[in-house]
Formats: structure tokens, sequence, C-alpha cells
């Protein structure tokens, strides 16, 4: 049942990166001998960033893309259905967050961009409920032998 | 207003505006007004035709003649309200065959339908929109969801 | 059809190229500053120049058959005119006098090379000619009603008219005329008084989307353009339209190969074919 869903998910994300991901070098048209990412600079040439899409698989799993004539924003919701996979996925994001400025290929290569981003969407999920079976079990281990000293 | 807080880009009129884009799009507005009355009309026929079973016809009226527009917001929600009833109420089967009935145009309007309810899943089934979205880029293409992106004439 | 020969010159995006009269070499910006000259040696080809006058990205090459002169442009807000000097066997740049405060996007010399036109991110379009008095090339500008970065250029056989395509969505022919560099201009299909900066046509694909690619067809009667949205019209004096939407990604370049047949060339790696058959395109 959950693979269903996913199936027709991710291969809208897909069509519509691989639709958005037709970008070009393109310099400010605003600040001089500048080339900004479009879709990042505020209050810039309207005309060159076009409208945003999002893509829904249900209330708390979707995508935000805003594609531009020289860059594109993603912007992913992971599910987080308690307490525990909200504490991961936050852990997770900042893990991520603070290598951003390793992860080069995000501004390279498009098509191998898409087939990354799907691979991670597709094993994010993954990635969250097997770190909260190990939390489980961890705390299991932990709270046994707490216990253990009371018998 | 202090000279620093003062945005200097809004006086060069060389800067194309927000509703200037949707004339450039080649866009003809009509009032708030005239949009909600054409929608309410519309919204009847396309009950109509769905008792009487006819989707392939009430698909069509709902997306055909969308209240493009900068103001007609309010129309807008009621208008996608329309889309959404006639696309939960279809057969999944005969969405393929559906699909390609559409003209271009037509398919284009239906594409911008289906961005717009999944980008507001707690409203619309959205399962049921990725079937919709799957099957129409089958036949539609890519193209067509470039011209989602790039048109300023908003649903 | 002749087999097709590819030859990798560098890894790296070419962002710019041209070709001279007879093909045998080639101008191409490997995506910097520098513009490349390979020779066909045998099978192969060979770099014999590297032109570095630019600071920036070149984002436009054209190579003028007859005169053989090259011109490029760049995101440096320059455009220089380059000439081979036979003794030294070397490129000699002369930078012309553009007067734009943005970046340089497109160049393209006109049918007779004594004109080119250079597309910019200021709104506006130079049509550069040489001023013989001061000795330099000078430019006029084509301004209004530009709305934004023109994005591609093509000059009609008749050395006067130039469409221009830009990223406010819309396609225009302009009067280009020069008082001085041109002859008065036959009467065409798109007006017969063309003064400087008479627009004689604006088009639309009618769904957004930045035109990427203008082209006049051989007898400069009908303009073709590609847009970001995934049409591709053909426009002819007067107004008439005919739009093509497409299930592919956008073209960004466009060939004339008759009056009837059109190649398309964008982000979909493949080059299309398209023809007029009599119903339509």
């Amino acid at each position: 049942m959950r693979s269903n869903t996913l199936r027709p998910y991710l291969a809208a994300v897909r069509s519509t990166l691989t639709a958005a991901l037709c970008v070009e070098n393109f310099s400010s048209q605003v600040a001089e001998r500048h080339n900004n990412p479009e879709v990042e600079a505020r209050l810039s040439s309207l005309e060159v960033v076009v409208n945003p899409l999002t893509i829904s698989r249900n209330k708390h799993e979707k995508v935000l893309i805003e594609p531009s004539v020289n860059s594109i924003r993603v912007s992913i919701k992971i599910k987080q259905a308690d307490e525990i996979e909200r504490i991961l996925c936050h852990k997770f994001t900042r893990f991520m967050m603070i290598r951003a400025e390793n992860f080069i290929i995000l501004r390279r290569k498009p098509i191998i961009l898409v087939d990354f981003i799907i691979q991670f969407m597709e094993e994010v999920d993954k990635e969250i409920s097997e770190m909260k079976l190990s939390l489980n079990t961890r705390a299991r281990t932990v709270a046994e032998s707490y216990l253990l000293q009371f018998t | 207003m202090s000279f620093r807080s003062f945005d200097i880009d809004s006086l060069d009129e060389d800067i194309l505006a927000q509703d200037e884009l949707f004339v450039f799009s080649n866009g003809v507005e009509i009032t708030p007004e005239n949009a909600s009355k054409h929608v309410k009309t519309k919204g009847i026929e396309v009950r109509n035709q769905l008792t009487r079973g006819d989707t392939a016809n009430a698909l069509i009226t709902a997306i055909e003649s969308p209240p493009y527009g900068v103001h007609t917001i309010d129309a807008k929600d009621q208008n996608t309200k329309i889309v959404m009833d006639v696309l939960n109420s279809i057969k999944a089967t005969d969405i393929p065959s559906l699909v390609k009935l559409l003209s271009r145009e037509q398919q284009d309007i239906l594409m911008k339908y289906i961005y717009r309810g999944m980008s507001s899943p707690d409203l619309y089934n959205s399962t049921v929109l990725l079937n919709w979205h799957e099957k129409l880029t089958e036949v539609a293409g890519v193209g067509c969801i470039v011209r989602v992106i790039t048109d300023r004439k908003t649903v | 059809m002749s087999p097709t020969e590819i030859h990798q010159l560098n890894f790296g995006p070419i962002t710019a190229h041209a070709f001279n009269k007879d093909r045998t070499q080639v101008a191409v910006c490997p995506n910097n500053n520098e513009v490349q000259i390979y020779t066909k040696a045998g099978k192969g080809w060979n770099l014999i120049h590297t032109l570095a006058e630019h600071d920036k990205l070149v984002t436009g090459i054209d190579w003028a058959p007859e005169s053989n002169r090259l011109v490029t442009s760049s995101q440096d807000r320059n455009t220089y005119v380059w000439n081979f000097d036979t003794e030294t066997n070397e490129w000699k740049p002369t930078l012309v006098l553009l007067r734009i405060n943005r970046a340089a996007t497109f160049v393209r010399w006109s049918p007779h090379e004594n004109k080119f036109a250079v597309a910019s991110g200021a709104r506006v379009i130079a049509v550069c000619y040489f001023d013989e008095e001061h000795n330099w090339w000078t430019s006029k500008h084509l301004k209004k009603p530009i709305r934004s970065t023109v994005l591609s250029l093509d000059w009609h056989p008749n050395n006067v008219l130039l469409a221009a395509g830009s990223a406010d969505f819309k396609a225009r022919v302009f009067s280009a005329f020069i008082k001085g560099v041109d002859q008065k201009p036959p009467p065409t299909a798109w007006g017969d008084k063309l003064p400087f900066n008479t627009i004689c046509g604006e088009f639309s694909n009618g769904s957004g989307g930045w035109i990427h690619c203008v082209a006049f067809s051989p007898s400069g009667d009908a303009l073709a353009f590609s847009g970001h949205d995934s049409v591709i019209s053909i426009a002819y004096p007067g107004g008439a339209i005919q739009s093509v939407g497409l299930t592919s990604l956008p073209y960004l370049s466009l060939i004339w190969t008759s009056e009837k047949n059109i190649i398309a060339a964008g982000y979909d790696f493949t080059p299309v074919l398209f023809e007029n058959t009599n119903e339509g395109w």
C-alpha cells in the first residue's frame, strides 16, 4: 500500500523537476556584473522567477519547487508522524545543513541531479524509520539495564 | 521614511510589475464580481452534467475559461473546488481515455488545476491528483508542465 | 545526409560557438572568459588560438564569413571585434563602444557584415557600426519597448530589419537602419518606411515563457521563435501567427533550412525537424 502511493508521488516529482530544471546562465539585470540565483534574489526581476509548484502526497509529505531562469529551489517536507520522528528529522536536516558547502553536485549536474533528489527522497524515509527503530532498541536496552538493579 | 529604506528599484519604469506580467502573457482580466458570477453558473452546469453521468463534458465545462486575473482570488478558489469535484467523481480507469480527448490548451489548464489542488493537501485528495498527474504527463509530456510553470495566467 | 562527426574539445559545457566560412575552423567558449579557436587537422581539431580579453563569461560569438572577423560578447558588458593579422598570425581585439551597463547576452553580424547587433541585460539592443571618422566601432540603442533582458537576435536578409526575443515573453521586429551606413532598403513585407527603432511587429506565444530564440526564414517573410513555455511560433507580417505546442522540454535554437523546414534543438538533447505541410506547421 505504502509504495503504491509513493511511486506516483515520486514520478510526479521527477517530471516536475525535469521541467523546472531547464535553466541557463543568466546575468543579473539589477546589479551590474553580478550573476545571482534569481530565485533567491529579493526584489529582483519578477519576469524571470516563474510560478512555484507544490506536489503533495498527503498533508505531511510534500515538495515545493520554485523555478527561475537560472536556478531552482526545492523544499522537501519529510513525514514526521510522532515526537521521535520529529526530533530525528530535525537532527538529520541539521546534519545536512552544516555540511551544505559540500553539496557541490547540487549546483553542477542537472540530469543526475533529478535522480539524486529522487533517490534522496526514497531513502530519507527509510533512513528515518531505521533510526527510529535503532533508537527504540537502544532505549529498551537502557531501560532494561536500568531496571535490572531493582530486581 | 528614512532614505535608506527607500526602494529605488521601484522607480525604474522599465521594471515589469506583477500585473504587467499578466498582460504581457496575453491575459485579459475580468472583474472579481463578474468572475465569481460566471463560476457560480458554471458550477450549476457541471453538477447537472455530473448527475446525467456525462463526465467528459463536465470536465471540459469545469476547466474551460478559468477566472484568470490578479484579483479574482475568490472565483479561483470556487473554480478549483468545482474541478476537484469532477476529478474525484471520475473512475481511475476512465482517466487515460478522457485525457486523450482534451485539446492541447485544455490539457494545459487541467495540469494547472492538478498542481493547484496538490498545493492544498488538507482540502483535496492528493492520491487522486497524483494519479491524474501521471496519466496526463504520459499524454501531454513534460511540455505541459513547463507551460504550467511559465504561464502567468494562474488558476 | 553526411554522417555526424563528433569531436570532444573539452569536458565542460560550451556556451557559444561559431564556424568560419568553409568550416575548417571553429571558435568556442569553454564556459569561461576565453574564446578558443580550433582548426581542423586531418581527423581531429587542434587548438591554435586562445583569445583572452574578456574578464567574465563569453555569451556570444559570431564569425563573419566574408570579412573573416570575429565578434564576441560577454557578461563583462563588453564586446570585441577581432581582426586576424596575417603578419603576426594573431587575432587583434578592438573594443566596441557599447554604452551598456549590464551583461551582453548575444551578438550577430548583419548579412552585409558592416553592422552587428548586441543584445543585453540592460533592456536594450546596441546596433553597432564602424565610424570611419573616429576609426572605431560605435553603437546606437534600440530601447523602446523592451522590458527585460534580450536573449536572442536575428537579422533580416535585407540588412536593416532585426528580430529580438526577450525575457518579457515577446518577440519583436525592429528596424536597425543606420543613416550613412545603409542604403535605403526596398519595401519588404514588414513595411516600407523604416527609420531607426520602428517596431514592425510584436508577437507572443500566449502562455508566458522567455523567448529563447528568434529566426527569420531565408526569404525574411516569416519569423520563427521559440519560448520557454515549449511553444514554437511562426509569425507573419501583419500579425498572423501560428503556434505549435510541444510535449517536450523547451527549444533554445532554431534554424530554417528552407521556407518550409525548421530544425529546433533544446533541453531535450535531440534536434527536431518541423515541416510546413499545406495545412500548417
